[in-house]
């Protein structure tokens, strides 16, 4: 049999070999599970764990305590340890480290692990489990998360030996960086982390490899030039590009890519901050709440460069008549990508930063001025109107605090948005241009994700001014990190737009189900009692006019800050696709919808 | 897919354009390790493989499991169901033999009411035209075993159903391509 999978070496392996070094022994020593545990985290480079202790995990928290370097953040629900594994990891693009204790503790992070594994980012996942005898005999707190996590990991372990966890440990990080990134779950019993066995720094991570999961494969340079020829002979090219170039780095790729060829560029929800929003050729998102001009471009396109995307349902709405000119060059790393939804012409497996780098060495340069004014000129005739349109002045609008968040950060801010109308309005009207600076829940659309995942950007990069936007209805379902937030001296800026509704199910029930607001309107606490309940700061915003000073008072202010901004309560994200439709098929806002609203 | 869509729809280009379904085998090398008969069943329930046939056994080497899954599809929902499977971390190779190049067989076992004793010599003399042994004979049974591609077996089966057949165990196809190249 064949099995000629090379593994490339990663980027964060870097860090690998340096912590190796300082562990580095020859001799073998007697150690316990648990202790390998750590001595293995600390050969991967760990230094940040999210967590929260438990019967069956209790011996690796007593090893913990010997390993300083392992700074391990008690969370207040192991939801969100794993969504701030999933933060730091999408900062960092190093790989996130969460653990929780077998059982309910498992299972609370379940949420989290399908979030990474639907927008692809590397995070390991250590749980406790019951002791190998009382496997499969319904113990107390036992839970088969092998099974439960299957479908929503990369891959999973159960170490049944405590000979094979320092091994099994390097296989999972490894699994989780490599190819398409993921997260990846070791289920530990609590005998074997109690186990001793003779442990000796072996001189390669592992030597297993594996088919297809960690490869990282290299583009034809068939596909390559058969892409340069279609690029040369289109007249109305796009390209799209997705988390894929995050994931990738390669800013500086496609930025050179696009401007060889001058192709107008889209960003996906997860492509955002990935090409900066003020460059020339950057035209805005695609899809159902993306606006007009660029779902009409993609209309009429003749060729799409999508490149690190997976044509999600919304981006391409219904998917007959997706693009429907338009041959598709499609750029990913996963080969399983290709054609799932839309078949591609040409289909080039690869990582996107190497893709792209051939690709602008085989393009000829291009000129698309036509096109692009054609583009342009659709979106000054949106623009012209959406500007016509009345609207209350007085309530803080989203556009008014995402400019204020832009301006008093100079732009270099990282944004973390939860799940709903806030999330498109931060998509949609903040300026992107700090690479990797839009941390958002794309694919599962997890409410509740970003305060931990906040937590866990940053402390990933430190130096970083971290802002939270997210609705009134996604900020109390981990409301509860406040506390951790608190104990770890961690500053974040929360935005909260609150408007008093679960306001994107509220849309959904104004377009589609007739006005019945079933269950949508929901009351919060005093946020400015409940910051200070939490030893935080709070803060009440209702005019329109009082916007920048309390955006400005959260940066001076030490800590964490809250700013409960009350918006308008019946304000919709437009334009709109409705689900199944053509993306060119939009709702668009009409000027008496906004006459009166209180 | 979308909210909308039928849920008897598969998505995207998984849907077979009618007619255009034919049968095919994958031989799926793998990794004897914990779970890994889960995360393969677990691809082909998600993706909603039109399974015809599950066989596992061991291969030529130590540790690695060959399985053979019969499936009824489109050739582009075949392909994107192995470049699934290709992403289980535990899947080596997976092979689709087209049906020229491929021997497959499957074993039965099939235990027959042979009542008055005529009928027992009848019953043995109908397996041997298919090849198939005695493995077994009480004063009301005959246990017959057959080998042979799926539709000599279901010929044999169809043929017995006259003296009442007890019990049929199949095993379901294994598949090997003819000729000296190996998968």
């Amino acid at each position: 049999m064949n099995v000629a999978a090379t593994i490339t070496q990663q980027p964060g392996e870097a860090s690998v070999h340096q912590a190796r070094q300082s562990t580095e022994t020859t001799e073998a020593r007697e150690l316990s599970g648990s202790q390998i545990l750590c001595e293995a985290l600390v050969r991967e480079g760990v230094e940040l764990l999210y967590g929260y202790p438990g019967g069956a995990i209790m011996p690796f928290y007593d090893a913990l305590t010997s390993y300083p370097s392992l700074h391990h953040v008690l969370v207040r629900h192991e939801q969100a340890a794993a969504h701030a594994a999933d933060g730091y990891a999408r900062a960092t693009g190093k790989v996130g480290v969460c653990v929780a204790t077998s059982g309910p503790g498992a299972t609370n992070l379940v949420t989290g692990l399908a979030t990474a594994y639907m927008d692809s980012t590397p995070i390991v996942a250590i749980t406790g489990q019951v002791a190998r005898p009382f496997i499969g005999r319904d113990a107390f707190q036992e839970t088969d998360i092998l099974g439960v996590t299957l479908p929503i990991t990369k891959h999973n372990f159960l170490v049944l030996r405590v000979e094979e966890l320092a091994e099994t440990v390097h296989e999972a990080f490894r699994l989780a960086r490599s190819g398409r990134p993921g997260p990846v779950v070791i289920d530990v019993p609590k005998d074997v982390q109690f186990s001793k066995t003779q442990y000796r720094v072996s001189a390669s991570a592992s030597s297993i490899e594996h088919f297809s999961a960690s490869r990282t494969p290299h583009p034809s340079e068939g596909t390559i030039a058969e892409a340069a020829q279609l690029i040369a002979r289109a007249q109305r090219p796009l390209i799209m590009s997705g988390h894929g170039v995050i994931l990738a780095k390669a800013y500086a790729e496609l930025r050179a890519f696009a401007e060889k060829t001058n192709i107008p560029v889209i960003n996906t929800l997860l492509g955002l901050s990935g090409f900066p929003s003020t460059h020339p050729l950057a035209i805005g998102m695609p899809g159902m709440h993306g606006p007009a001009h660029v779902n009409h471009a993609i209309g009429v396109a003749d060729l799409i460069i999508g490149v690190g995307l997976r044509f999600d349902d919304r981006v391409t709405g219904k998917v007959s008549e997706f693009a429907p000119h338009a041959r598709i060059i499609h750029i990913d790393i996963d080969p399983s990508e290709m054609h799932k939804v839309k078949r591609a012409v040409v289909p080039i497996v690869a990582d996107a930063r190497e893709a792209l780098e051939r690709l602008t060495e085989v393009v000829e340069p291009g000129e698309h001025s036509i096109w692009m004014n054609e583009v342009r000129s659709w979106e000054a005739e949106n623009n012209e109107r959406s500007a016509s349109i009345q609207r209350n002045q007085e309530y803080p609008d989203p556009t008014t605090i995402l400019e204020a968040i832009g301006a008093e950060t100079n732009g270099d801010a990282i944004i973390v948005t939860d799940v709903g109308q806030h999330q498109m309005w931060t998509a949609r009207h903040y300026t992107w241009t700090r690479p990797n600076s839009h941390i958002t829940s794309g694919g599962l659309g997890t409410m509740g994700f970003s305060l931990p995942a906040a937590m866990g950007v940053k402390m990933g990069i430190p130096d970083a001014t971290v802002w939270v936007v997210a609705g009134d209805g996604g900020i109390q379902m981990n409301i509860q990190e406040l506390a951790t937030l608190r104990q770890e001296g961690i500053a974040v800026k929360v935005a909260i737009m609150n408007n008093g509704y679960l306001g994107m199910v509220r849309q959904w029930q104004h377009f589609f189900h007739g006005g019945n607001y079933s269950e949508t309107p929901i009351t919060g606490p005093d946020y400015i009692k409940l910051a200070e309940a939490y030893g935080l700061t709070g803060m009440r915003v209702t005019r329109r006019e009082e916007v920048t000073a309390a955006v400005r008072k959260a940066m001076e202010t030490e800590g964490t800050v809250i700013i409960d901004f009350v918006i308008e309560s019946e304000a919709n994200v437009y334009p709109m696709v409705a689900p199944g439709a053509a993306i060119t098929n939009m709702i668009e806002e009409k000027p008496e919808e906004n006459a009166g609203h209180d | 897919m979308t909210d909308q869509a039928a849920p008897v729809e598969r998505s995207g280009q998984s849907d077979a354009p009618s007619g255009s379904a034919r049968s095919h085998t994958l031989i799926v090398f793998a990794n004897d390790r914990h779970g890994t008969l889960d995360r393969i069943v677990s691809v082909l329930r998600r993706r909603r493989a039109k399974t015809q046939g599950f066989t596992i056994g061991r291969s030529e080497l130590p540790n690695v499991v060959r399985i053979t899954i019969v499936m009824d599809d489109s050739e582009v929902a075949v392909e994107h169901l192995i470049e699934q499977l290709r992403k289980v971390v535990d899947v080596q190779q997976i092979a689709n033999l087209s049906s020229e190049r491929t021997v497959a067989r499957e074993l039965a076992l099939i235990k027959v009411n042979s009542g008055e004793s005529q009928h027992s010599s009848e019953i043995i003399e109908l397996g041997h035209l298919f090849g198939a042994h005695v493995v077994d004979v009480t004063t009301q049974t005959v246990t017959l075993e057959v080998t042979g591609s799926e539709e000599k077996v279901e010929k044999l089966v169809n043929s017995l159903q006259s003296y009442g057949i007890r019990e049929v165990a199949r095993t379901g196809s294994v598949a090997m391509t003819r000729g000296e190249e190996g998968i």
